[in-house]
């Protein structure tokens, strides 16, 4: 299954917020939505869920508009909350009834999920009295206990203790690897790069950069070496301005072209003592730091 | 509609499982058996009291005059016309009198200083206190027998005269106010609670859900018409069913009670006609459900909880005007002006207007049909208006929209 969003348009009022967002999320393979706050983010995807209608563009499922009927979506939601007072199987199986299923799938569904990340104590309990943390499991199974076939999370790890945020890999895993399109937003980059095969950044309403995240980073011009070594003052002696010290205490060397790669490897590898020489490719972080950085 | 029938459900559920509705709902009902009960109660204590105790003493009333022979005359008169008081000629001057007031021994003192004049004294001037309104007749009477005696007639003649009595009848063709006043008081002032009480319900329901942030999955689950009419509907049958489940008991416990109360005002209300009645509930059903889309509507543009008192102001303000002029145009009698004619085609006064009338007067049925058309459709195009101003609404956070930029929003869309 293939999802695209093609060139979404949407203002409110005077206020353009989305300039032709446009990009492809495959099914078995987990997509990362990526932008600073107010960058679009939140808006895209209530366009993708049908909340709002788009002014511009179209979104797609396998080419065709997307018939939302039958493509189930399902949505966690940065901004957490339900019913605080209500029983925890109450609104559960209320809200999975209202994306179709019946009354008994619908139990059949919640109580597999309650078991599954370990809530079933607290079925029958108000919301309220669980804890941040166990609330935003139960509110992950208004996500998933319709088996959509899309799966938007937004923040999924936020406010989750390792243990947990174990469990929510593991789900998000299992997702994955039964076909499903897996839409993540977070800023923490450390799950995206774990997780996401694409991605796509937004910045000020447009799609800065987009597409597989292993070729963003090979596309980086490969002038710059990182070097790992227990002695770098010769080092830094030697190459002068062009070397600088990382927060981790490796060293990056700024090639002046990057036809020079071989030759300085050589020259550090047979002249110092190296532990570990190699091209650098900006991490995630980078990535976004540059793309999402600035300000439109 | 599936997923109209499941909000419905699931709406209707919080109202059943809620406390306080079912609490405040057991509450009038036990209220009402008590007040249709009381005439029982009131019977069963006053036949315990009148088998033990005494008889109380009655107040005593002071009869003054410079006259001994005035004073004894009146003191005849008023002890006939004034049967719960003890009358007695009191001798002595006018300050001894007072002081009999003030120190308590006797209630009230008539100080004549002629034979159609006198001073009122009482302590403490009671605000229903009808004594001198008595003695006026009282005096009146005994002046104009005196004065007929005078010219010559005899004490019979005179009293003939004086007590002549006008035999009348009345035939209503049309409707008899004060018979149905009762009835219509009590239904309108129903209406008027039911829906200030459910609107701010269904009001406060839209915001809790916004605050609560459940609107961010409800909204992506749902459609926002099935959302607004199946949590208007929830209220309106949750209102229904405690109105009924009131005023059924209410009833219940009127026929159980029929000879007890025997008072006609009390059975005017419960002698309404079942044309009148079914009146009542298409009025009802369509009033609730048009105030309570907009105080739907107006819920979902309010961000917190905080903000619905103020933002529901205009609605309740529109609808305590609706109550005041049917109210006033009730209390005057004249339920046919041309306000109330106007009142009972807006849509929004309608309910109660056009209600008022049909119970007080006499109203064309083409009237009736078109009130009840113009409401129907307003009340199916405020439905799809508040249902549209919610999807707008329930997205925004901050401080709650002006109403020109809402529905600019929401007219751009469609």
């Amino acid at each position: 299954m293939i999802l695209e969003l093609k060139n979404i348009d949407k203002s409110f009022g005077e206020k353009e917020v989305l300039k032709g967002v446009t990009f492809t999320a495959e099914g078995g393979k987990a997509f990362g939505l990526l932008g600073r706050n107010g960058a679009g983010k939140t808006t895209t995807i209530r366009i993708l869920m049908n909340v709002f209608s788009a002014n511009g563009g179209e979104v797609l499922v396998d080419g065709k508009p997307i018939d939302y009927d039958k493509i189930g979506i399902g949505y966690l939601p940065e901004e957490r909350g339900l019913y605080p007072k209500k029983r925890i199987i109450d609104q559960l199986v209320y809200f999975a009834e209202l994306k179709g299923m019946s009354a008994k799938e619908a139990t059949k569904a919640v109580d597999y999920w309650l078991e599954r990340l370990g809530m079933a104590e607290y079925r029958n309990k108000r919301l309220n009295t669980l804890s941040k943390g166990n609330q935003q499991k139960i509110q992950l199974i208004t996500a998933l206990a319709h088996d959509p076939h899309i799966v938007i999370l937004d923040e999924p790890f936020s406010g989750l203790d390792p243990v947990n945020a174990m469990l929510l890999k593991d789900v998000v895993k299992e997702q994955i690897a039964q076909g499903k399109i897996v839409l993540f937003s977070s800023h923490q980059m450390s799950y995206i790069e774990e997780f996401c095969d694409s991605i796509a950044i937004i910045n000020a309403g447009k799609v800065a950069i987009c597409g597989d995240l292993h070729e963003i980073k090979r596309n980086y011009v490969r002038d710059r070496l990182v070097v790992s070594t227990t002695r770098p003052e010769p080092i830094k002696a030697d190459f002068g301005n062009t070397c600088t010290v990382r927060e981790d205490g490796t060293l990056l060397i700024q090639l002046t072209s990057p036809n020079d790669k071989q030759a300085v490897m050589k020259r550090l590898v047979e002249n110092y003592d190296i532990d570990e020489v190699r091209v650098f490719e900006p991490s995630l972080n980078d990535i976004f730091v540059e793309y999402a950085g600035a300000r439109v | 509609m599936k997923q109209f029938s499941k909000i419905l459900k699931f709406e209707l559920g919080g109202y059943l499982k809620n406390k306080a509705f079912v609490g405040i709902t057991v509450f009038l009902v036990v209220a009402t058996a008590i007040a249709m009960f009381i005439p029982n109660i009131i019977s069963a204590f006053q036949s315990d009291k009148q088998g033990s105790a005494p008889p109380t003493e009655l107040p005593v009333m002071l009869v003054h005059a410079q006259d001994s022979n005035l004073s004894r005359l009146v003191g005849e008169y008023f002890s006939e016309a004034f049967t719960d008081y003890s009358v007695t000629v009191a001798d002595g001057t006018v300050d001894d009198v007072k002081a009999q007031i003030t120190s308590g021994s006797a209630a009230c003192a008539f100080v004549m200083s002629g034979a159609s004049s006198y001073t009122y004294y009482v302590n403490n001037l009671n605000m229903w206190d009808a004594n001198t309104a008595v003695a006026d007749t009282v005096l009146q009477e005994v002046y104009r027998v005196n004065a007929m005696i005078q010219h010559g007639l005899t004490s019979e003649q005179a009293g003939e005269i004086l007590s002549v009595r006008v035999e009348s009848d009345t035939v209503t063709l049309g409707k008899d106010q004060m018979q149905n006043y009762f009835y219509t008081y009590i239904m309108i002032f129903a209406l008027y609670m039911v829906i200030l009480l459910y609107g701010q319900m269904v009001a406060t329901n839209v915001a809790t859900e916004k605050s609560s942030r459940a609107m961010e999955v409800l909204v992506t689950s749902a459609k926002p018409t099935s959302m607004m009419f199946g949590k208007v509907l929830a209220s309106c049958i949750a209102g229904f069913s405690q109105l009924v489940l009131v005023f059924g008991s209410a009833i219940l416990f009127y026929n159980l009670n029929k000879t007890n109360l025997s008072n006609p005002i009390i059975a005017s209300i419960f002698d309404m006609p079942i044309a009148l009645f079914i009146y009542l509930l298409v009025f009802f059903v369509l009033g609730f459900l048009i105030y309570a889309f907009l105080y739907g509507a107006i819920g979902s543009t309010a961000s917190k909880l905080e903000d619905i008192n103020t933002s529901v102001l205009p609605i309740t303000f529109l609808f305590i005007i609706a109550f005041l002029v049917v109210m006033f145009s009730m209390i005057e009698g004249n339920v046919d002006s041309v306000l109330m004619q106007v009142c009972s085609y807006i849509p929004f006064t309608s309910p109660m207007a056009m209600f008022t009338r049909i119970c007080m007067s006499t109203v064309a049925w083409y009237e009736i049909f078109i009130s009840i058309a113009i409401l129907i459709g307003s009340t199916i195009g405020i439905g799809v208006l508040s249902a549209k101003i919610y999807r707008v609404g329930v997205l925004l956070y901050g401080t709650p929209p002006k109403l020109s930029t809402i529905m600019k929003t929401v007219f751009k869309k469609s």
